[in-house]
């Protein structure tokens, strides 16, 4: 992605690795590597969303948790506000953990079962102020009123409260050190369909009334379509294409997003909006393919596969099928780079650029 | 942060309010464990053998302030040695051993050293197992290593040779601050204790690594709770059903392994009344047709047992989280 950073710009990721060792055999030596996260760039602005889609195991979450030092980071860089965030030691990390927040997909997992609403909810503030007993009570109920709960639900446990609710004491904890930036992590996935719609609701207002800025997680273009500002599209470890909203929805480029956006329904029945099938599954992310790793998938090299000579093709077996396709996307790695016309919209398609 | 405008109005937020107040996990346990007529039955037994014990004890501080009272060596009834059981006193309704000595009353003084022996055996094992199993889990690393080594190594060696050869060490040593005589019950208790930790910390450990890897323990450190108070808050509280669990357990391992041991000659000193001491003097009485003392220690031990163990499965069945709702 460009590097517009200007003072618009909260957070920005550049070549983000998270890989995870697999273990194995004899004294259990590292055998391969989980290529969870493989270079991933983001950008998030002030006051907005970005969302991030991608199928499962696409390495969503390891990306969300990474950028929070959560987990190890194998390689790259992380920017929030002018500050290295890999490089923070002790104190100036603090500050940092107290700006930025993550809220999880599932609402079961995600609260300490043992622990009171009020102490869940006022863990933040224990740690990150000096308030008194008293003053800590009183803001973890100004908190639980704010995302829709009774301030007195403070004494109760998790198990007492249904999933949606659950979701608002999580959210009431992410508000609780007044943070500037969450990581959605699949926030309403876990949830029906009518508390997903109030849980987004109550996203939204928050950020309108406190400035908040999210990464907001999800696993299809339906959940973000209404509610990201920008959405990246991820696949195996790498952002493919990433786009304002409205050029994301309506002129989708990378082959993989229009696969992933044919399966949202639209409410309009539209022609050219046919259900794209990918043929076969997605790769391990221990051995992914070489050069584009979207290749063995994708309808568009497929396409322009057929226009070609011998010694610019290769064939793939997938589901059994040999197909021919482009050569050059078994062999060379895409980057990330902008679409002609439009700064804002880059995708890393080999096809598509010169 | 302003209350003033939110989503939703706060009852109608999904569900409305038809919650009960302010159950804990822990207070959920014991409502449930209460309401189990088995669990209570067997509690009961327990808390009964405990009540003997405290009688043993009243019984060996009387023996020992009174002159008139008797202590239990010097009770020998030379003219009443080996009899059948019979009622015609309380002194012979389980019979009486090669020396005329009670085995009614026998048994009971033999409920404070098993009580003793099962309770403190596990009042330091228990704990040890806990802490040293979650740091491992916790923290990982070479402390982990260090600690799976320890156990391992001590799991390595059978449990019941651990002891013998922790027993035969035990003599050697002079009593500490002149006391406790580690030749004799505290000995058993601390070799027991040894062994047993093992167990727990294991147990401890797995579920540890597990808890670690939860999204509450990622949310706390994203909120940059300090690493040991994440432990102590989030981690522990979480594996403590276990420790409850493996107590009622270990409890009945200890005063099993307690006859074990005196029957080997290794337990608690022979003059000592206690089951493991009676069956070993059986060994003999057997072929002479004397039943009584071997079944008066194994009856006594075997409702001890029953109950210890009703009750742990019980109470394990109230404790897990993941069973509340069934
Ligand atoms: N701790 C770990 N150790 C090894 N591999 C891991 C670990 N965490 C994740 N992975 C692997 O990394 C890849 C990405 O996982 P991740 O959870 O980030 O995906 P995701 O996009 O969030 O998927 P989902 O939609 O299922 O949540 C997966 O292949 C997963 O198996
Ligand atoms: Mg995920």
């Amino acid at each position: 992605m460009i590097n517009n950073a200007d003072d618009n710009t909260l957070l920005t990721v550049t070549g983000l690795k998270t890989y995870f060792p697999v273990r194995g055999g004899l004294l259990s030596r590292t055998k391969a590597w989980v290529k969870a996260v493989n270079g991933v760039d983001l950008t998030v602005r002030r006051g907005k969303t970005l969302g991030l889609v991608g199928e499962s195991g696409s390495g969503k979450t390891t990306a969300g948790r990474t950028l929070l030092r959560l987990i190890r980071p194998t390689g790259g860089k992380v920017v929030f506000d002018g500050q290295d965030v890999f490089s923070l030691k002790g104190s100036e990390m603090r500050a940092v953990r107290k700006r930025i927040q993550i809220i999880f997909q599932d609402p079961v997992g995600s609260l300490n079962p043992r622990m009171s609403v009020g102490n869940i909810v006022g863990e933040p503030l224990k740690v990150h102020s000096s308030m008194t007993r008293r003053e800590r009570q009183a803001e973890v109920g100004r908190l639980l009123e704010r995302v829709g709960l009774a301030a007195g639900y403070a004494r109760r446990y998790p198990h007492e409260f249904s999933g949606g609710q659950r979701q608002r004491i999580g959210i009431a904890r992410a508000l609780a050190p007044k943070p500037d930036f969450i990581v959605c992590d699949e926030p309403v996935s876990a949830l029906d369909v009518s508390i997903q719609a109030q849980i987004l609701n109550l996203l939204s207002d928050l950020q309108d009334e406190l400035g908040l800025s999210y990464l907001f997680i999800a696993h299809n273009l339906a959940v973000v379509e209404h509610f990201a500002h920008q959405v990246a599209v991820m696949y195996l470890g790498k952002i493919v294409e990433v786009a304002d909203r409205d050029a994301l929805y309506n002129s989708p480029t990378h082959p993989y997003t229009r696969a992933l956006l044919s399966a949202v329904p639209r409410p309009e029945p539209n022609a050219d909006r046919e259900r794209i099938r990918l043929p076969g599954e997605v790769p391990s992310p221990i051995n992914p393919p070489s050069g584009c790793t979207f290749h063995p998938r994708c309808p568009l090299t497929r396409q322009l596969a057929a226009d070609l000579s011998g010694s610019e093709r290769h064939t793939v077996v997938v589901d059994g099928q040999a197909s021919p396709i482009v050569k050059r996307c078994t062999i060379d790695m895409p980057e990330l780079k902008p679409v002609a016309g439009d700064g804002a919209h880059c995708h890393a398609c080999l096809l598509q650029q010169d | 942060m302003t209350p003033e405008h939110t989503t939703l109005p706060p009852q109608q937020a999904d569900g409305g309010d038809h919650l009960v107040s302010g159950r804990s996990l822990w207070g959920d346990a014991r409502r449930r464990i209460m309401r189990d007529p088995w669990a209570m039955i067997c509690l009961g037994i327990i808390v009964l053998y405990a009540l003997i014990a405290i009688g043993g004890v009243c019984y060996e501080l009387a023996a020992e302030h009174y002159d008139d009272v008797p202590a239990f060596e010097e009770t020998s009834d030379y003219d009443n040695t080996n009899r059948h059981p019979s009622l015609e006193s309380p002194r012979f309704y389980l019979g009486t051993d090669w020396a005329g000595k009670s085995v009614l009353y026998k048994t009971l003084l033999g409920v404070k050293v098993s009580l003793t022996v099962g309770f403190m055996a596990n009042i330091v094992a228990i704990p040890l197992g806990v802490i040293l199993g979650a740091i491992a889990g916790f923290y990982g690393k070479w402390i982990d290593t260090l600690i799976v080594w320890l156990f391992s190594t001590l799991a390595s060696i059978p449990g019941i040779m651990l002891l013998i050869a922790l027993r035969y060490a035990f003599e050697e040593i002079p009593p500490i601050f002149g006391i406790i005589d580690l030749a004799g019950v505290p000995g058993v208790c601390v070799a027991l204790g040894v062994v047993s930790w093992i167990g727990t910390c294991r147990l401890v450990r797995a579920e540890v690594m597990k808890i670690r890897e939860l999204d509450y323990v990622i949310a706390a450190r994203a909120i940059g709770t300090p690493k040991f108070i994440i432990m102590l808050r989030h981690v522990i509280p979480n594996v403590l059903h276990l420790a409850i669990i493996n107590f009622s357990l270990g409890f009945v391992w200890a005063v099993k392994s307690e006859v074990i041991l005196s029957y080997l000659g290794l337990g608690v000193p022979v003059g000592v009344p206690s089951w493991g001491n009676m069956i070993n003097a059986a060994r003999t009485d057997l072929f002479m047709g004397r039943w009584w003392e071997l079944t008066a220690a194994v009856g006594a031990m075997f409702f001890l047992v029953l109950a210890l163990n009703i009750f742990g499965d019980r109470l394990r069945d109230s404790l897990d989280p993941k069973l509340r709702n069934v």
